[in-house]
């Protein structure tokens, strides 16, 4: 891992390289409503915005889309019946820390136990990943569960200094990549401008959860707060998009789609979330989180409990995009904090 | 410059969700609502289940389902698969014939903990579409009938004309070491057995606790509820009691989400659970109490003198 | 279908504005692939030969008189499958803004002094008169979801609309929700399976696929709230497509 410092006009002259070179994918603003960002194949580098602020769906729809055909079939023919293996490498670019982290962890997930091949295929494909720092809004929270500094999969991480970026050059792969771009010498004062940069993000971030998220999993693995979820269920439509735009959520559903000669086919991945009522639907009818409340319930237990245990790092990165996504305002840090604040009133209480 | 990460690369399987395919060499209508399907590998392939596994099973363009096995697992040149015709998947899988094929996933899941049955009494509790997942544990046991101490089968059904595998009970009940009790809630004319739920047999039977291992699968979760409460009234211990669960499984290895319980995946930790495993997880709806006599209203609420 | 001769289809109107089965229409090539696979028998929209002989039927448009009682009756007892076709047919869509008032002032409003010359009853859904096998939402209906309902009914496959509200297929595509742009959307209660062609395309959801099976109303209040509306604007924007439902128990005993 090395340290240099490239200029803005060399760091574009090499998103263009790699956009001649491979597919890229980077944060772009959308063009009807400036200040909204989202995640997009890119044509030339003037598309990519580098000082973005969260964008709606997380870069994960890069390697894990939301519809993937997966597998092709031909219902005569069982030899016909094979995946689908059409996509080539590709680069992303401009991932924040908290994403960076959520990539790490969707790794890990789907490496766990029985690996998910095809996702860990597709991860495969992702030539490189160049991370960069950021501003936060009122809603990301990442120092709570932290993650304002991961780094995670990245090959370079850019901190936007004076006179460019300073790269942190944190694989092999990531020194390939710069190939002939010119690097120059980090000096003391550019690391100055860097750590600046990142004290000034942390100290802009005022969303924060009020205890540990060991604790946080304590007071969760407690339980009898009952009360508070049926709270936010009341308040919670159960449309979803909560997962949807979760950069660690990883649930998914799986169908066929047959074309309309009835005889050929593709199998399909499609994103799912917890909170949408058939979730746990069974055959015969029995749905075993058929209360909103429930569901909701599991959002958080997941998240911050089952994973958390199973794997040491809560499943929340605290980039708040489901804060920013819910129409009725339920806001993950709020809800949390009502959780932590009851269960401590519970106690003193006893 | 390497185009792929090396280390993902190391375990990225394409194929994790691609199915091998299997022919069907026999099917059987067992009810008007089951059928039994035989079905083999292509290739000469062995399934490799253990009793209590499950496979995903296609039906290209319909979709895919979790069914258990339900042949023996010595049994390698083919396996059977018992359909309750429930939702497309297995609608479709009825309308198939001898010579069709379908794609396979599997075998997942943990199965029943045989070693740890050896030398004790087996206690099998069934009711209705709960007995495909015992009966591979059930031939398992009567083909090494020497290893385990009593076979104690009770299992229950609805109507007579829903009793499943009807030659083997005759076969089960003609043997000398097989205590099989069959009853049903709803008897026709013919009937000649007796008449309720499961925990109406299980009730009477003389068990000796210690030495009793119980492997359960009965339908609707309010049954297993009050079989649970029958078992443990007898003093068998909860961990010594195992029940095969039913979930919607969609991927088998961990990832979809949908059969999570707690903070278990029933398509990997299960689908067969030690109970003492499942108490105090509340979503596992099969280990709460029984509901009582004043919560009642549910259709499966065993007969009167209960709760 | 193995059997030789192909399943025939006939396609009916009552109350509406037959946009649906222009929809259905502009399939173009795609309506080449179908009728490999079904003869169309019956479609006074699209050619003028007729038959009284079909298999399947998709019928658009609400019941608002008692002879359309009678005849979606008939076609009932003609047809193996009878599938309910956009809007009008599957929530009674604007037929049934009617029935807020009563069917007297309704017929004068029209009609004026001819009044009596004509005969109305509330405007329902098909499924209010006859049991419906299938059904396709939407104002027009959409046709990726209609391609679905012909495919399931050919394999011989049970179809559920979708119990999840458009915000799925919104955020599945990665559009910016409605709500950031300031603008009032009914997709969080709104049945999905339209692929969110109306919000994809710079619009807000109307509703027109009607309410998923638990709308969260509460959550409705918070969200007026938030953007400060009222409840007269939300409830007006929703009976645009909404309105059976409110009338289902009084109508279900007058029709005895």
């Amino acid at each position: 891992m090395s340290i240099c410092v490239i200029e803005h006009d060399e760091l574009c002259a090499l998103v263009e390289r790699l956009i001649r070179q491979w597919p890229v994918m980077g944060p772009r603003q959308r063009k009807q409503q400036p200040g909204f960002y989202y995640f997009d194949w890119l044509r030339s580098a003037d598309e990519l915005v580098w000082d973005y602020v969260t964008t709606t769906l997380p870069p994960k729809k890069a390697f894990f889309p939301p519809r993937e055909p997966f597998l092709e079939f031909s219902r005569p023919d069982p030899a016909k019946v094979r995946p689908i293996t059409d996509q080539g490498p590709f680069v992303l670019l401009g991932v924040h820390p908290c994403d960076l982290a959520a990539i790490e962890q969707l790794d890990i997930a789907y490496s766990d136990n029985a690996a998910d091949g095809r996702y860990l295929a597709n991860r495969a494909r992702t030539t490189a990943i160049i991370g960069v720092d950021c501003w936060p809004d009122e809603y990301c929270f990442c120092t709570s569960v932290g993650t304002e500094q991961a780094r995670g999969p990245a090959d370079l991480f850019l901190t936007p200094i004076g006179r460019g970026y300073l790269v942190e050059v944190r694989t092999p792969r990531g020194q390939k990549l710069l190939g002939d771009t010119a690097q120059l010498l980090a000096t003391d004062e550019d690391e100055a401008d860097a750590a600046y940069f990142r004290s000034e993000k942390q100290r802009r971030i005022t969303a924060q959860l009020e205890t540990t998220v060991e604790q946080f999993a304590d007071i969760l693995a407690e339980g009898g707060l009952t009360e508070v979820w049926q709270k936010v269920a009341d308040r919670c439509y159960s449309c979803g998009s909560c997962n949807l735009v979760c950069p660690t959520c990883f649930c998914f559903d799986i169908n066929d789609d047959i074309n309309l000669d009835l005889t050929t086919g593709t199998r399909i991945r499609t994103w799912d979330s917890c909170q949408l009522p058939d979730f746990a639907l069974v055959a015969g009818g029995y749905n075993f989180r058929r209360e909103r409340w429930e569901r909701v319930r599991h959002r958080w237990h997941r998240k911050f409990l089952y994973l958390y245990t199973q794997y040491g790092q809560p499943f929340c990165t605290g980039c708040g995009r489901c804060s920013r996504a819910c129409t009725a305002d339920i806001n993950l840090v709020e809800v949390s904090n009502d959780l932590i604040a009851y269960a401590q009133r519970e106690k003193r209480n006893v | 410059m390497s185009e792929s990460d090396p280390q993902l690369s190391a375990s990225a399987n394409v194929e994790t969700y691609q199915p091998t395919i299997a022919h069907i060499t026999r099917a059987d209508e067992l009810t008007s609502t089951e059928m039994l399907l035989e079905l083999q590998l292509d290739d000469g392939q062995v399934l490799g289940h253990a009793a209590g596994q499950f496979v995903q099973v296609s039906v290209f363009g319909v979709g895919e389902a979790p069914i258990s096995v339900c042949s023996s697992p010595t049994q390698t040149g083919s396996f059977e698969l018992c359909v309750r015709a429930a939702g497309n998947v297995t609608n479709a899988l009825h309308r198939l014939e001898v010579g069709d094929w379908v794609g396979i996933r599997g075998p997942y899941g943990h199965g029943f903990p045989v070693e740890e049955m050896v030398r004790k009494d087996i206690l099998i509790v069934a009711g209705g579409i709960g007995l495909p997942p015992l009966r591979p544990l059930i031939n398992l046991v009567l083909e090494n009938r020497e290893q385990y101490g009593r076979l104690i089968i009770v299992y229950g059904a609805r109507l007579p004309k829903e009793l499943l595998f009807k030659d083997e009970l005759d076969s089960w009940a003609d043997r000398g070491d097989v205590e099989l009790y069959v009853i049903v809630e709803q008897p026709d004319d013919d009937w000649p057995g007796p008449v309720g739920v499961v925990t109406v047999p299980l009730r009477d039977i003389d068990i000796e606790p210690a030495q009793t291992v119980v492997a359960a699968a009965v339908g609707p979760p309010v049954m297993y509820r009050f079989v649970a409460f029958e078992l443990l009234g007898k003093n068998i211990a909860a961990e010594n009691i195992y029940f095969s669960l039913e979930r919607r499984m969609k991927c088998g290895v961990g990832k979809c989400g949908h059969c999570q319980l707690n903070n278990l995946y029933v398509c990997v930790d299960g689908p067969v659970f030690c109970y003492s495993d499942l108490q105090g997880l509340d979503e596992a709806v099969e280990a709460w109490a029984p509901p009582t006599a004043e919560a009642g209203g549910e259709r499966q609420e065993p007969g009167k003198g209960h709760g | 279908m193995t059997t030789q001769t192909k399943p025939r289809v006939a396609f009916f109107d009552f109350a509406c504005c037959e946009g649906c089965q222009l929809e259905v229409l502009s399939l173009e090539e795609q309506l080449l692939d179908m009728v490999e696979l079904v003869d169309i028998v019956t479609w006074r929209e699209a050619m003028s030969e007729k038959s009284d002989d079909y298999d399947i039927a998709f019928c658009e448009g609400s019941i608002t008189r008692e002879a359309d009682i009678e005849r979606i009756k008939h076609i009932r007892e003609t047809a193996d499958i009878l599938v309910s076709l956009g809007a009008c047919a599957t929530i009674g869509c604007h037929n049934a803004l009617k029935n807020q008032f009563s069917m007297d002032e309704v017929l004068y409003i029209v009609y004026g002094d001819r009044a009596e010359w004509f005969d109305t009853i509330p405007a329902r859904p098909i499924s209010a008169v006859v049991p419906v096998d299938y059904q396709v939402n939407g104002c027009p209906a959409s046709l990726p979801e209609f391609l679905t309902v012909f495919k399931h009914i050919l394999m011989g496959k049970e179809y559920k609309p979708p119990n999840q509200p458009v915000c799925v297929e919104c955020k599945l595509k990665d559009n910016l929700c409605v709500y950031d742009k300031g603008l009032l959307c009914l997709g969080p209660v709104t049945r999905c399976g339209c692929d969110a062609i109306c919000t994809s395309y710079g619009h807000t959801c109307f509703g027109c696929r009607g309410l998923v099976d638990e709308p969260n109303l509460n959550a409705a209040q918070d969200v007026l709230a938030k953007y400060g509306l009222s409840v007269e604007e939300i409830v007006g924007k929703f009976r645009v497509y909404n309105n059976w439902p409110e009338l289902s128990l009084e109508e279900s005993q007058s029709d005895g």
